[in-house]
């Protein structure tokens, strides 16, 4: 097998989406990924051209591809309530196909969006939200706050790529130009980094940032109550004071906003927080999205049916419920009876459901829940082009380094799509009369 | 007097919005057993999950646990709806009058975006009883919403008027940026009541814990009180007017709101 090395390539590891990668691989594997990370390196290197899987397993057999297509159709069809969900690994085409075969099959729809930044967009639909792209942030942002995430582990490049250390068109000399804030409940590795830590006593974020807001408009707050949340209201003031004087801010919040206790309020705080202090300055708020292409998955449903995610299209038009159609409640509700998982390891979460598995890993047969069907696919990024979505909803292209023997997520739906397609529509036919 | 009760127990979800009054108090019994009830992407015939007995009427008893039924009395506008047994989401969502009964358990959106009518609930309900759905600008703009038990996070989330009465804890988020109406407490709440709210009133007979957001005002005896008291005492709920009195809460001071919290002080108590 020949080596190459490819300029440019995209990493999905995380949500940044570094598109300066420079890959070099030995034909079968990657060497070697300059400029990525600790995760991004991973990434490339976990992700052989051969992932040595099987075409396609049916109940834990290889089994021919077209059976398995054939298969996953007629188990789709003939569900009453399938889901498709989506671990946000595959590429925006392949999203876009899953949608129309959710459509189909008369589905719900979701995707890992519903366990990590769900509450991120019930926080937009509840407030707003202001906005803006890591470029901006690296050109113009003089002042970052870091909200309950660790980026030094997280997203190890996205300081000294996009926020902190760059030299920017307004930012010329970088770190020095900008003073960087960090609040969490433990001093993680990213409070090396910080001018200034705040530790905040556990599951009190909504109460110090609605408090923070409370402040910024002038009102009063409750002393004591303040100092429950670590906080002093002076310490408040201070750091609003800072905030009020930056001719750029940035607040960007994590994990430890959106999936803990109440994170679609804490997140809305943090959203008014932005927009009210856009009465003294530019400050915008930004979530931390995680791995591959997540940001993808939110925005094809979002062009496609309107919603980010736990949608049912199960009457023919979308509808949109978190709590209801999204995969935890409906898994821990037992109200699907099939699901398709896009992106590896449906694994123990859907082991009471009939599941089909289209991934480049496929859940191992050792494993106590090996799905019905599990196709293999190439690797997103690595061996399968196509087009993902950076944190900041841009879309970035990728450049594939290998060649996979297996299809790409895009192909194998669409042909399990034109299965679907032959049989007969689940919803109930007009008659010739009705429609006269 | 209709009566339907359900045949088997439901894995998919049966969405069976035509149980209102308002559908069925017209037709025959031929037409009730036709009328279309959707199990997941399917079609069904009412029939199909249900045993029917008798004619449309504008009383309709409901037997059975109905746990995956949703979207009962939607849209309904008079008449009484009694369940029997477990209920599923979005029970009287959109109501406009009449009165819904349910003696067990409901779950999720009990009476969303109701605008009048009685829903009275003996056991338990879900996250989000009286809301405005995602996107919607107000919860429940009038009517009663009635729970024997608890409920979960978000109950009376934007609602506009009307009145909650939950005779069990519930969780965080108890009127969050409530515009107006009524929340009574019978068991007190978890976290964040009255979050962003703007107008509105809470009554809570257990200490609350309050955000810093909220002011402490007067420890008085509101004449509205008593009212709420009479009208409350019908479902078994007592409602303190003596030997206490409410603590006033004004807030939220982030909105800035106008919104109060009042809670029940015994004598005695500091």
């Amino acid at each position: 097998m020949s080596s190459a090395v490819v300029k440019h390539a995209t990493c999905t590891g995380c949500g940044c989406a570094c598109d300066d990668i420079e890959v070099h691989t030995d034909g079968a594997r990657v060497t070697r990924a300059v400029n990525a990370c600790t995760l991004g390196e991973t990434w490339f290197r976990d992700h052989p051209a051969d992932s040595g899987e099987p075409a396609a397993r049916i109940d834990g057999k290889p089994a021919p591809l077209a059976d398995a297509i054939a298969l996953a159709a007629e188990m789709l069809h003939a569900a009453d309530l399938p889901l498709i969900y989506d671990h946000g690994y595959s590429t925006c085409e392949a999203q876009r196909e899953a949608v129309a075969l959710a459509e189909t099959v008369g589905g719900v729809i979701d995707s890992y969006t519903s366990r990590c930044h769900g509450p991120s967009f019930v926080a937009t639909q509840l407030v707003g939200k202001v906005s803006c792209t890591l470029g901006e942030v690296k050109n113009r942002a003089d002042f970052l706050l870091y909200w309950g995430c660790n980026p030094a582990e997280t997203h190890p490049r996205h300081t000294s790529r996009y926020a902190l250390h760059p030299a920017g068109k307004f930012t010329p000399r970088g770190r020095r130009d900008r003073t960087m804030v960090l609040v969490d409940v433990e001093e993680t590795a990213t409070a090396k980094e910080a001018d200034q830590f705040f530790r905040i006593r556990e599951g009190t974020d909504f109460e110090a940032l609605s408090a923070m807001v409370a402040l910024v408009k002038g009102q009063a707050v409750d002393e004591r109550r303040v100092a429950e949340t670590g906080f002093t209201v002076e310490q408040l003031r201070l750091l609003l004071e800072r905030m009020k004087a930056a001719r750029f801010g940035v607040m960007f919040f994590g994990l430890g906003l959106a999936a803990t206790r109440g994170g679609h309020g804490n997140v809305g705080a943090a959203y008014r927080l932005a927009m009210e202090l856009n009465a003294f300055t530019k400050f915008v708020a930004l979530p931390m999205r995680q791995h591959g292409n997540l940001v993808g998955s939110d925005m094809v449903l979002r062009w496609t049916t309107g919603y980010p995610f736990g949608v049912s299209l199960s009457r023919g038009y979308p509808r949109y419920n978190p709590g209801e159609f999204t995969m935890a409640d409906l898994l821990a509700r037992g109200d699907i009876d099939a699901a398709l998982v896009l992106g590896s390891n449906a694994a123990t979460d859907f082991a009471n459901v009939p599941t089909i598995e289209i991934g480049p890993k496929l859940t191992p047969m050792q494993s106590g829940a090996v799905p019905r069907v599990q196709i293999a696919t190439a690797a997103t990024g690595v061996s399968a082009g196509g087009t993902v979505c950076r944190m900041d909803d841009l879309p970035m292209p990728l450049r594939p380094t290998l060649t996979s023997p297996h299809p790409i997520d895009e192909a194998v739906l669409k042909r399990i799509l034109a299965e679907v397609r032959k049989k007969p529509a689940w919803y109930p036919m007009r008659s010739e009369a009705q429609i006269a | 007097m209709l009566t339907l009760t359900l045949k088997s127990s439901l894995t998919v979800p049966l969405e069976a919005e035509c149980l209102s009054p308002d559908v069925l108090a017209p037709l025959a019994h031929v037409a009730v057993r036709a009328l279309p009830v959707m199990l997941g992407k399917r079609q069904h015939r009412l029939d199909d999950h249900f045993t029917v007995e008798g004619d449309g009427s504008d009383e309709i008893e409901l037997r059975g646990d109905l746990s995956k039924v949703k979207w009962i009395g939607r849209l309904m506008t008079h008449g009484r709806v009694a369940i029997t047994g477990n209920a599923g989401m979005h029970v009287g969502a959109y109501m406009k009058g009449g009165t819904i009964e349910v003696t067990g358990n409901v779950t999720d959106w009990l009476g969303g975006e109701m605008s009048g009518g009685t829903i009275h609930v003996r056991g338990n309900a879900g996250q989000q009883l009286g809301s405005a759905y995602r996107g919607s600008a107000s919860g429940m703009s009038g009517g009663t919403i009635i729970v024997g038990g608890s409920a979960g996070i978000e109950i009376g989330m934007r609602m506009k008027r009307g009145l909650i009465a939950v005779g069990g804890p519930v969780r965080d988020f108890a009127g969050l940026q409530m515009k107006g109406g009524t929340i009574v407490l019978m068991s007190g709440a978890e976290l964040r009541t009255g979050a962003w709210m703007q107008r509105g009133t809470i009554i809570s007979l257990k200490p609350l814990k309050l955000m810093p957001t909220f002011a402490t005002a007067a420890l008085y005896n509101p004449s509205f009180i008593g009212l709420y008291a009479k009208h409350l005492a019908r479902f078994g709920f007592a409602l303190p007017t003596a030997n206490g009195g409410y603590r006033r809460h004004l807030g939220d001071s982030s909105v800035p709101g106008k919104g109060e919290i009042l809670v029940w002080q015994p004598t005695g108590i500091a």
